[in-house]
């Protein structure tokens, strides 16, 4: 089906999610909590645009990332009701997080300014948009979640301690919009979340291939033995096995 | 001698071993299937039967049910019935809904630390008492309403405050000596 | 005759004792009994043999005592009525219950009759200005049934409707709930039957039906009062429900902390299935339906559908988008239709009367009748059902007796932190669905807070964004972070920090949450700021200009001094005053030492002979 995206046509399947259609036609609407590999979450409200289902009928405000297409329809992401939402979102994330440069930029960018009045969260960079958990569940063991609620809402680890569960493997910082979650390597270990891991490098060519744990998990989650080389250097080990017989031949 | 009557001593202040807790653990998680549906019910158990989530109920139940500990951890903090701090043995609930709100429940506020010394979600120091601000209780022609263990008190004034409060002690006191 | 002594056992009544006064009434009744020869083996025997012995033996003073659920007028509990005589009494002790007991074939007792305006005694409920401009449907056995008896509840024709909806078609039963017009009495106000429809609609199987009972606006406890007092009637509303969508699980999500309610529901499952009315034979039918009570872990979120729903799948209560809407995908995915307490227990009588006779009650667009908590600064508090669309006036002063002390009117909240306030222009407003919410308030699920001059609104728009910045999930940006600013700026004011710009900055926050939250809760959020922006914007301005609060109620911009002219000298301040600010002596006037007063306003509540003042403190910035 087409839709009609800030007046241009997109041709796009049913069910499909706004946002998408829209990077696919090259329209680039601002977001934070979202991510590709990642389900749509709809928090931090920054992908809002406005739809028209009938010619002239009522437009609703509606979150891309998470807005099936049903049917035919008119998008707009840069009416004047949605820049002013977005700037209004984007200055209340940037009171929240100070010290986030990322989102500081993009209230620049949306021609907003962080109002005086506005009660600043000192020296915060998350803007909660738990990227990091939703990662974590995919990708790693579910060591990290939302705690609390309301205001006083935050990412945290199990008690606010080390977690046992955790592996290591910096998911959570990697797709963190705001690089709030750090991690140190050094010496081939891995330090985050208050827990040191060892590196595991592989044996041919030398690369990290992720924290012992990580390789483990993995190799646990597709059914064999961890890894011991890079996929590279497995790649080439497999197309030499492969070879040799021809080779002889 | 001395030494041993010493330990004796120090055992006894043990509250519980360990395992007569994992016990009761055990009892309470076999109380529902083991699906994620009933953790909010299981931990509401825990809460009552301890008086919070302990850390080795939530793992007990994590491993019962599959779901991991910081997902337990996100329920536990969550929802207001659940706390993974200990609270104190009598529960002070005063109720801030509008109409007690409106009726004077700040003033309430204010004589429980004027008598005990904490504030809401704060516990004295002897583990006697919990101070806990809640949401409209329902019974708002009665505000401003306070329930203590249970038990509801309408149209509370500072004065009959400290009267509910030593039966509390007194109750206890009672039991002790028993 | 055969007499019924019903004591009110709401949790209400229960605060003020009433057990005790039930109790009292059974070891009276067993006295009289004793007393009549009938010998010590009859106060161990039940009160239905006593009751059968009493009358072989002619004894005229017989009576079954019976606890019932909420009267409503919980003010004046605990409530004794005794039929068919039909007498009321009120505020009852244990010690009053020997001289009932005896009075039963005699006068009533005077002293514990409700009085009128007039000092007039009125016996009966239908005389009580209070009761008698009610209309009940869906409070209509409350207060007539013991609600742990299901015998009661058949006897008054319970679970008729059930049975007459099992030999309907699930269409037909849909036609003649959308045909009543009934609209979701949870506070958004959709159509039942077109939920009902939708949700039928879908060949997914298993569905849901789940009753929302997770009432949390703070002055609302309606759905309570229903569930403590008549839980077959809800049970039976969601079988029907569940016959006309096609679903054979339910759920009861109720809050943990109404423990009655909770306790009345489980026992009402219990005893339908063992009577056969629910379980693998509904009445002996082919259908099936399986019922089980979820109990709410404390959030005033998972009212809001789609985080009732993840709160019953075991995650935190945090909504969804509803851009896929759970009649269609809900609960574990499948069809779910969620109703309200109130609504669900409209329908056994909407589908014995039918569609019709129910849509002949109401207005236009909301039919029916309504139950409202009328609560705060009213004379007779309580619980009241009245056909939409009456005013705020009739319900407030013809219902309620106007205001304590007959102060001035100032406001009534209605639909709590989703509501906002309704000022004294807008009193002759119909209450329905859509006159509120055009005035930017909610009828929402029921409660009305009656305020007068005394409260101060930027406080309670404060109160409300306050609660709300603890009960919001936390999930999007605009509801956490605007109810964050929006605190911040709102204490400032109420403290004497606000600034002129602060109102026009507001609104901007509050636009933005109304337009971008993700659910209802946060889209619902700023209408208790708005509606006394709105309304009440010179009060705002006075905080931020004047430094003053004209209600005299922020601590920070109020003094309190006693008029010396007016002050008898009672020492009712003084007594209760929390900083033992107040000194004199007995029958001469009393003065407040201002360095040690908190304004907290104690006095002024007080104080019969208006003589404790509130007045602006000496602010310094």
């Amino acid at each position: 089906m087409i839709i009609h995206i800030d007046g241009k046509a997109c041709v796009c399947e049913k069910g499909e999610y706004l946002l998408h259609v829209a990077a696919q036609n090259g329209i680039f609407i601002p977001r934070f909590c979202h991510h590709p590999g990642l389900p749509g979450q709809a928090c931090c409200r920054v992908c809002l645009v406005e739809v028209e289902t009938e010619a002239g009928g009522e437009r609703q405000v509606v979150s891309s990332c998470v807005y099936p297409v049903e049917r035919e329809m008119q998008v707009y992401t840069n009416s004047d009701k949605i820049k002013k939402q977005r700037r209004m979102v984007l200055s209340l994330l940037s009171a929240r997080a100070p010290d986030s440069g990322r989102t500081a930029a993009l209230l620049k960018s949306a021609g907003g300014s962080l109002p005086e009045r506005f009660t600043r969260l000192a020296g915060e960079k998350c803007i909660l948009c738990g990227l990091c958990a939703k990662a974590c569940e995919s990708v790693g063991t579910a060591a990290i979640s939302v705690a609390g609620r309301g205001t006083d809402k935050k990412i945290s680890t199990p008690f606010a301690l080390p977690p046992d569960a955790c592996i290591g493997c910096a998911s959570c910082a990697a797709v963190c919009p705001t690089e709030v979650i750090a991690y140190v390597e050094d010496g081939g270990t891995r330090t985050i979340w208050g827990r040191s891991f060892q590196l595991k490098y592989c044996e041919t060519c030398g690369d990290m291939l992720g924290t012992e744990e990580e390789v483990a998990h993995a190799a646990n989650k597709a059914g064999g033995e961890p890894a011991r080389l890079c996929p590279a250097c497995r790649k080439k080990t497999i197309a030499g096995a492969l070879g040799k017989p021809f080779a002889r031949g | 001698m001395t030494e041993i009557e010493n330990r004796a001593k120090a055992s006894a202040a043990v509250p519980q071993p360990d395992t007569v807790r994992m016990m009761e653990m055990q009892a309470l998680l076999d109380r529902y299937p083991p699906d994620p549906r009933f953790a909010l019910a299981v931990m509401q158990d825990m809460q009552r039967q301890f008086n919070y989530v302990p850390r080795e109920g939530l793992l007990a139940l994590s491993s019962r049910i599959g779901r991991s500990e910081a997902q337990l951890y996100s329920m536990a903090t969550f929802y207001k019935a659940l706390s993974i701090k200990p609270k104190g043995r009598h529960i002070i609930k005063l109720c801030d809904g509008t109409a007690c709100h409106i009726r004077g429940s700040a003033h309430l506020v204010a004589a429980v630390e004027r008598l005990l010394g904490i504030k809401p979600e704060e516990t004295t120091t002897d583990g006697m008492f919990s101070l806990e601000l809640v949401n409209c209780l329902g019974s708002c022609a009665l505000a401003p309403v306070m329930v203590v263990d249970g038990r509801y008190y309408g149209k509370v004034s500072a004065d009959q405050l400290r009267g509910i409060l030593d039966e509390c002690r007194a109750g206890e006191e009672e039991r002790a000596a028993l | 005759m055969t007499r019924t002594i019903f004591v009110c056992c709401g949790t209400g009544c229960i605060a003020n004792g009433s057990l005790a006064v039930a109790d009292a009434l059974r070891a009276a009744l067993d006295e009289t009994a004793t007393a009549y020869g009938q010998g010590k083996a009859a106060a161990t025997a039940g009160q239905a043999e006593r009751r059968e012995a009493a009358a072989t033996a002619g004894i005229q003073v017989e009576a079954l005592v019976k606890q019932t659920g909420c009267n409503g007028f919980c003010e004046n509990g605990p409530i004794v009525k005794i039929m068919p005589d039909d007498i009321s009494y009120y505020k009852v002790k244990p010690q009053d219950a020997a001289e009932i007991i005896d009075s039963l074939d005699k006068a009533p007792v005077e002293r514990l009759l409700y009085k009128d305006r007039d000092g007039r005694s009125l016996r009966s409920q239908k005389e009580n200005p209070f009761y008698a401009q009610q209309m009940k449907i869906v409070l209509r056995n409350i207060g007539e049934i013991d609600p742990a008896e299901i015998d009661d509840y058949l006897a008054r024709g319970g679970y008729a409707a059930l049975k007459k909806a099992l030999a309907m078609q699930p269409a037909e039963i849909i036609a003649e709930v959308e045909k009543s017009g009934l609209r979701g009495r949870g506070g958004a106000g959709f159509p039942t039957g077109s939920k009902w429809r939708i949700a039928a609609s879908y060949d997914d199987f298993p569905k849901y039906v789940v009753m929302n009972g997770d009432e949390g606006d703070p002055g609302a406890f309606m759905d309570r009062s229903i569930l403590e007092g008549d839980p077959h009637c809800v049970l039976e509303g969601l079988a029907i429900c569940a016959l006309a969508v096609g679903a054979e699980q339910g759920f009861f999500y109720i809050r943990d902390e109404y423990g009655l309610a909770l306790h009345q529901v489980q026992k009402a499952i219990a005893d339908a299935g063992k009577a056969g009315i629910l379980g693998n034979a509904i009445m002996g039918s082919e259908k099936k339906l399986h019922l089980e009570v979820v109990r709410g872990g404390g959030a005033f979120v998972c009212g809001e559908s789609t985080a009732l729903m993840a709160s019953i799948e075991g995650r935190p209560g945090e909504p969804r988008a509803k851009y896929i809407r759970s009649v269609q995908r809900g609960l574990w995915d499948k069809p779910t239709v969620l109703n309200n307490v109130e609504t669900l227990a409209n329908i056994p009588f909407l589908i014995l009367e039918g569609g019709a006779k129910f849509a002949e009650k109401g207005t236009a667009n909301s039919k029916g009748t309504k139950v409202f908590a009328l609560v705060g600064k009213v004379k007779r508090t309580g619980l009241i059902e009245v056909p939409m669309g009456v005013s705020l006036r009739h319900l407030i002063f013809d219902i309620g007796g106007g205001l304590l002390s007959d102060r001035p009117f100032k406001a009534v909240q209605t639909g709590g932190p989703s509501g906002g306030c309704i000022p004294a222009e807008l009193l002759d407003l119909p209450v329905d669905f859509d006159t509120l919410t055009e005035k930017g308030a909610m009828m929402g699920s029921g409660g009305m807070i009656v305020m007068d001059d005394r409260d101060c609104m930027v406080e309670m728009a404060r109160y409300y964004v306050n609660f709300l910045c603890g009960e919001s999930c936390g999930k999007c940006t605009p509801c956490r972070e605007g109810l964050r600013q929006l605190r911040n700026i709102l204490t400032d004011i109420t403290e004497g920090r606000g600034e002129p710009e602060d109102l026009q900055l507001m609104e901007e926050i509050c636009d933005t949450m109304r337009d971008a939250s993700l659910c209802a809760l946060g889209k619902s959020a700023p209408n208790p700021v708005m509606t006394t922006l709105r309304y009440f914007r010179e009060e705002y301005e006075s905080h931020i200009r004047d430094k003053t609060c004209p209600a005299g109620h922020c601590p920070k911009l109020t003094a309190f001094r006693i008029d010396t002219d007016k002050c008898t000298g009672c020492g009712r301040c003084a007594g209760a005053c929390p900083g033992g600010a107040i000194s004199g002596a007995i029958k001469s006037p009393y003065r407040i030492d201002g360095s040690k007063c908190l304004a907290c306003g104690v006095c002024r509540d007080l104080c019969r002979f208006e003589a404790a003042i509130a007045e602006k403190a000496g602010y310094e910035a």
